[in-house]
């Protein structure tokens, strides 16, 4: 008995089959809690089910045909992806522009850093509740502080027009210091020898802000582009805490849409996930695109 | 003369701009704290003051008397403390498995890991309901805790810090006659002290401002967190503003001074997630 313990310790401790023992854990939590949930999701969608997951009926691709008449459906994609495109440029200009100005490791410039890093640590509900009441037409103070300067009162988040934008103002508030650290950092890796002898031919700042300090980035700009795309096409917390998808749904994205039929208002399970389904189908097909074009930019 | 000036104004230029976005950030911030503490009457007012004239709590004693915020707070933290501790130990071993050793099937899982990166979490999050529902663990706080124990993102972190630890160490540990597993606890692991903690502060702070997850999988009052408690709050018909003003300060403080405390970290730690994406 000893004995053949003993030649298991020894088994295991092989570094070639220790590996499988260090790996289980998180394999075996991903499996179960993402995996499983993946391949349950292609089947859920072709279900018919309610809240209290009864009456569970197959319905084939009923739910993605539904979805495809369906005005919300579309109304809340082309929403995404209006927030999409306005956020993560809007984002990444305004993040490029301001890492450009702290990049050097001084004192001020570190603490400049440190402020705008703070959103990133208040929840979204905080945010959320802070900028409603704020940007609130009745009560708040900057639409009072524009009336004093000739503007009408505008109520930021209740007008229909307005609200999804003032939602990627908040968005691009609470998420500009990240991408700005990472900015900085990688502006920090970029030669200085680039500098200096772009300096001996006379180039200004912008000039070489444009012709090094860019192309110098690249790969931290691809990053985040790819990765605000893809979080901005899954927008959720600030739309719920702010606006909850109104007014008249012109706030509503697919996320919150898919959450909506999923957990709040006439329920069901199976539609929502067929939508989640397209939503997922959305984010491969322009993750491709954006990963296929950074690896041809990368080969010039 | 003129191009000292030049370079004078420049810099002026530069920390007028960056004085306007500091202040953009901390005005609504400090707006947040001020109005916490503001009587019931002086914040409905039009026009609003900024300043307010006199100062209470009792903003804070209605949060208290309306919503059962010291059990939000504690499920916010049991919920924070114990995904992050355990994951972060999670990730060091996987993170480990994959930067050390050399083994059969290691592409095939590495790349499988990278995959997970891929889906969303909305379309995992109905059967994962579903899932836990049939578990028998909706509403508690294993349920909650258990699917986020595996973080991909800590994972790779791990991986690229331990590549870059010296190969002398493990061998000097066979040679003592350590198993494995004693390597990776009494030689590696105390190694990697910044970046576990790096990790940690990154997940508590995930964690602790987490939405859409713990309104997935909690439905009762007593499982509620502080960001869902209170955006459930916030969302129904008749806000308090003074109480949710107190509710938002109470969430935010104990992340604040984590970031005060803990700064280098939040900023350094997400810093190389972006160079080694």
């Amino acid at each position: 008995m000893t004995f053949s313990a003993r030649r298991i310790g020894e088994f295991w401790n092989k570094p070639e089959h220790a590996a499988y023992l260090f790996l289980l854990p998180a394999f075996g939590l991903l499996f179960v809690f993402s995996v499983i949930p993946l391949l349950a999701s292609f089947l859920v969608s072709t279900l018919d089910v309610t809240v209290y997951l009864t009456g569970v009926k197959f319905v084939g691709l009923k739910n993605f045909i539904e979805a495809v008449g369906d005005p919300r459906f579309w109304n809340a994609l082309f929403n995404t992806l209006v927030f999409t495109a306005v956020e993560v440029p809007l984002q990444i200009c305004f993040a490029l522009f301001v890492a450009a100005l702290v990049t050097k490791d001084t004192r001020i410039n570190k603490a400049y850093r440190s402020v705008f890093f703070l959103p990133i640590v208040c929840s979204a509900t905080a945010v959320g509740i802070m900028w409603q009441f704020i940007l609130n037409q009745n009560i708040g103070y900057i639409p009072y502080a524009l009336t004093t300067i000739g503007l009408p009162r505008i109520a930021f988040l209740k007008d229909p027009s307005i609200a999804l934008f003032t939602i990627v103002f908040i968005s691009v508030w609470r998420t500009f210091g990240i991408t700005t650290t990472i900015f900085v950092a990688a502006m920090q890796d970029v030669s200085k020898e680039l500098y200096e002898s772009s300096e001996i031919d006379g180039a200004g700042k912008l000039r070489q802000f444009f012709s090094i300090t860019i192309p110098g980035i690249r790969p931290a700009i691809w990053f985040i582009l790819i990765t605000r795309v893809i979080g901005s096409l899954q927008v959720f917390d600030l739309v719920y805490v702010t606006t909850g998808g109104g007014p008249v749904f012109r706030t509503e994205t697919l996320v919150t849409y898919i959450y909506s039929r999923a957990f709040t208002t006439n329920i069901r399970l199976g539609y929502a996930t067929a939508m989640s389904e397209c939503l997922f189908l959305i984010i491969l097909l322009i993750s491709i695109c954006l990963y296929s074009r950074m690896i041809k930019q990368e080969r010039e | 003369m003129t191009k000292s000036l030049k370079r004078f104004s420049a810099s002026a230029a530069r920390n007028i701009i960056l004085l306007a976005i500091s202040a953009l950030i901390l005005v609504p911030v400090l707006w947040m704290f001020l109005s916490s503490l503001r009587p019931a009457n002086q914040i409905t007012i039009y026009p609003p003051d900024f300043f307010p004239k006199s100062l209470t709590l009792k903003n804070f004693e209605r949060v208290f008397k309306k919503i059962p915020i010291l059990t939000y707070a504690k499920n916010s933290l049991i919920f924070a403390v114990f995904t992050t501790l355990p994951s972060v130990f999670i990730s060091a071993m996987a993170g480990y498995a994959f930067a050390r050793f050399r083994f059969k099937g290691k592409n095939v899982l590495f790349t499988i890991t990278l995959m997970t990166l891929m889906i969303p979490f909305q379309v995992t999050m109905i059967p994962l309901f579903m899932e836990i529902y049939a578990m028998g663990l909706y509403d508690t706080y294993l349920g909650l805790i258990l699917p986020r124990l595996a973080v991909v993102i800590g994972i790779f972190m791990m991986r690229s810090f331990f590549a870059g630890l010296p190969v002398a160490l493990e061998e000097a540990g066979r040679l003592d006659g350590l198993t494995e597993f004693g390597i990776f606890f009494r030689i590696m692991l105390p190694q990697c002290k910044p970046a576990m903690i790096t990790l940690m502060v990154l997940g508590v702070n995930a964690a602790w401002n987490d939405l859409m997850y713990p309104l997935l999988l909690t439905s009762d009052t007593s499982m509620r967190m502080l960001a869902n408690g209170l955006a459930m709050f916030v969302g129904q018909d008749t806000i308090e503003y003074g109480a949710a003003f107190a509710g938002a300060v109470i969430s935010v403080v104990p992340m604040l001074l984590a970031y005060i405390l803990g700064q280098k970290y939040f900023v350094e730690g997400t810093a190389t997630s972006g160079i080694k994406g």
